[in-house]
């Protein structure tokens, strides 16, 4: 548990989590490297298919097996390296001390066990505690996930809760053992706006609270600027610029972020025209060579098809990357 | 309205289902509860709101696709509602939709030209040569590749099927397209494309819309004006932006600051978490919205608002706004 204060809780080094379709083996997630501190919220942001939520898996170790592996790379978490560990030690630690909260809470809650005893259950697991004790612990984590009259509510099933209320059960449930670090993919999503906003509020009180890390997985820009510290953009399985968040909405330098934020109709002034991003994402098995998002790209040079671009830091800013031949110039990888 | 395509007035439609277990008892859904709105010649008006709040009922009770239990439908002066089976098959051609998922709409075992092709046949549009011109047509008009005739929906991306699903809506040469969530299932650089494809239909064949979207973002893009509805009625309409920029109604002003958008500098905070939001099933007692509003007074659990024009394009429900 005791860290550094500056060493990061998780770092992911060069991540490879590959898939077999087709008879081959093709990588979903290639060459992803990122880090999370303590109390940070890192969103990962991308369109269907991009990696973003085989990177998360690959995290929590669930990957499925049948057709996917990690192919290459490290997850470091507080000291430990979780692609080294086994099923029965990477168990213990989901749901512990990393845990992850889904779209849908309905498909991930038990539909015949009642909302209390099914957040309960991590601390039974995790923390040895008996029913009573786990009970009482359990109610408290629904008060703070502000469940209305959550001691009259404990014994109810998912089924009679509303959506943005059994999505606040998720989030009991995740936080139950006070987890260092939180995955949330598309949390969100299924939700109202006006349910939405309520549930990024009150996962930004909880993460304060707790001073946990979280990787917010998203593909609406507007969510990452209401929640994210740091961005990663993701696309065709890489991530192509990284960024603090004020940076990289200040100042989109890789052509895919900077389209894809002038792509958005936003509710709060008027757009000239948008931008549209021509064609669509390569398939997993038929990824061009060189950059990845040449064939769409308006600012490709030739050169873009022939070698794989870095991801390297933008001159004078050494927290913002970017995946491009173009508005990153190389060279700079060479010096850094 | 003179220069109105469709007008709605007092549309209304309750569903009855059978809820509940191991008891099951009978429930009203009052889905849309009296509604009236207006579409005008080449425009396109939002219906926006959040689940369940009638939006995609209102589409189609306004199409007749479902029948209204009460309400007048009214399309360039003539009765929807008492059309003749008949008459109801012309009005067809000129009043056509557009889902969410196209493919559910697409029958996976028939080709793309098939399916084009199909409605001007039924409709006796014109000869067959010429249909499968005209099919050609539309698929250019489109974005489609030619070739995309002769193979099936399973073999296209999500946004191309989009596009399937507009061409297809455009093969009886419509005036009035409803556009249900259009681009609600596409990723960013796709939902671009699509609004694109059908700004650009919207000028080049004069088409009207009502365009319905949970997604404010993209009914200020794309409409000209809107209503929003909650719980089975509208609380609000007016012209875009200026019912962006000052909303009268509460909800119209909540769902605007929640909606998030792609600046660090304006974070959609909601410190207010609510528990259960009402539904269409039990609405409250007066303003269905007194629950959520947070400018509720003693007069809005009693008294459900009347609807009141502001000036000619706006109006709203709101005892705020009463004389």
């Amino acid at each position: 548990m005791t860290t550094t204060a500056d060493a990061p809780i998780l770092a992911v080094e060069n991540l490879v989590t590959s898939f077999r379709t087709g008879g081959g083996w093709h990588p979903a997630v290639r060459d992803v490297s990122f880090a999370v501190q303590h109390n940070e919220t890192l969103a990962i942001v991308g369109e269907s298919g991009c990696g973003k939520s085989v990177t998360a898996l690959s995290i929590m170790g669930l990957v499925p097996p049948a057709n996917g592996r990690i192919a290459g790379g490290h997850i470091r978490f507080a000291g430990l390296d979780l692609v080294a560990l086994d099923d029965e030690e990477m168990r213990r630690i989901r749901g512990d001390r990393i845990s992850m909260i889904f779209q849908e809470p309905m498909t991930s809650l038990n539909p015949v066990l009642t909302v209390g005893f099914q957040v309960a259950e991590a601390l039974r697991y995790h923390r040895d505690m008996g029913r009573r004790e786990s009970d009482v612990a359990a109610l408290e984590l629904l008060d703070q996930v502000k469940i209305p009259s959550a001691r009259a509510r404990f014994a109810d099933y998912p089924h009679q809760f509303s959506g943005g209320m059994r999505q606040r059960v998720m989030i009991a449930m995740a936080l139950a053992c006070r987890p260092e670090l939180l995955l949330a993919d598309e949390p969100t999503t299924a939700l109202d706006v006006t349910i939405q906003a309520q549930v990024l509020s009150l996962l930004a009180e909880l993460k304060a609270a707790y001073g946990m890390a979280m990787i917010f997985i998203t593909h609406n820009l507007g969510v990452v600027a209401s929640i994210a510290d740091r961005v990663a953009a993701m696309y065709a399985g890489e991530i192509v610029e990284i960024a603090p968040v004020n940076a990289l909405f200040a100042r989109p330098t890789h052509p895919y972020t900077e389209l894809l934020l002038r792509s958005i109709p936003r509710v709060d002034r008027d757009m000239g025209g948008l931008s549209t991003i021509a064609g669509q994402v390569p398939a997993i098995g038929a990824m061009p060579s060189g950059c990845r998002f040449a064939p769409r790209c308006p600012l490709r040079e030739p050169t873009c098809t022939t070698g794989d671009p870095l991801l390297v830091p933008l001159p004078g800013a050494a927290d913002h990357l970017v995946r491009c031949r173009v508005r990153a110039p190389q060279s700079e990888a060479q010096h850094a | 309205m003179p220069d109105s395509v469709l007008t709605v007035t007092g549309l209304r439609k309750f569903f009855t289902v059978r809820r509940g277990f191991p008891r099951t008892r009978t429930v009203t859904v009052r889905a849309l509860d009296g509604i009236s709105f207006h579409v005008r010649d080449g425009e396109a008006f939002g219906l926006v709101g959040e689940s369940g709040c009638g939006k995609s009922t209102a589409g189609r009770a306004g199409l007749r696709l479902i029948e209204p239990d009460a309400g007048e439908i009214d399309f360039k002066g003539e009765n929807v509602v008492t059309a003749s089976k008949a008459r109801m098959r012309v009005l067809r051609r000129k009043l056509q939709i557009i889902f969410q998922d196209p493919y559910a709409s697409l029958n996976p075992r028939r080709r793309i030209g098939k399916a084009l092709i199909e409605p001007m046949r039924v409709h006796g549009i014109a000869a067959d040569a010429e249909c499968e011109e005209r099919a050609h047509a539309l698929l250019a008009e489109v974005g489609l590749p030619d070739d995309a005739m002769t193979r099936y929906p399973h073999e296209f991306s999500g946004g191309q099927r989009q596009r399937i699903g507009i061409a297809r809506s455009l093969t009886l040469e419509p005036e009035l397209l409803v556009a249900d969530e259009p681009v609600s299932a596409l990723d960013i650089s796709i939902q671009s494309q699509i609004l694109l494809l059908l700004q650009r239909l919207q000028e080049n064949r004069k088409l009207a819309f009502i365009f319905i979207s949970h997604d404010l973002g993209v009914v200020r893009y794309f409409c000209q004006r809107m209503a929003v509805m909650y719980l089975g009625r509208i609380v609000e309409t007016g012209p875009i932006p200026a019912i962006f920029q000052e909303p009268l109604h509460p909800y119209t002003r909540m769902l605007r600051d929640a909606s998030p958008v792609p600046d660090p500098q304006f974070k959609v905070i909601m410190q207010r978490i609510e528990g259960e939001v009402p539904s269409a099933v039990d609405p409250p007692s007066g303003c269905h919205f007194h629950t959520r509003c947070p400018h509720v007074m003693p007069v809005c659990r009693d008294v459900y608002p009347e609807w009141r024009q502001t000036d000619d394009e706006r109006g709203v429900a709101c005892h705020l706004h009463a004389r």
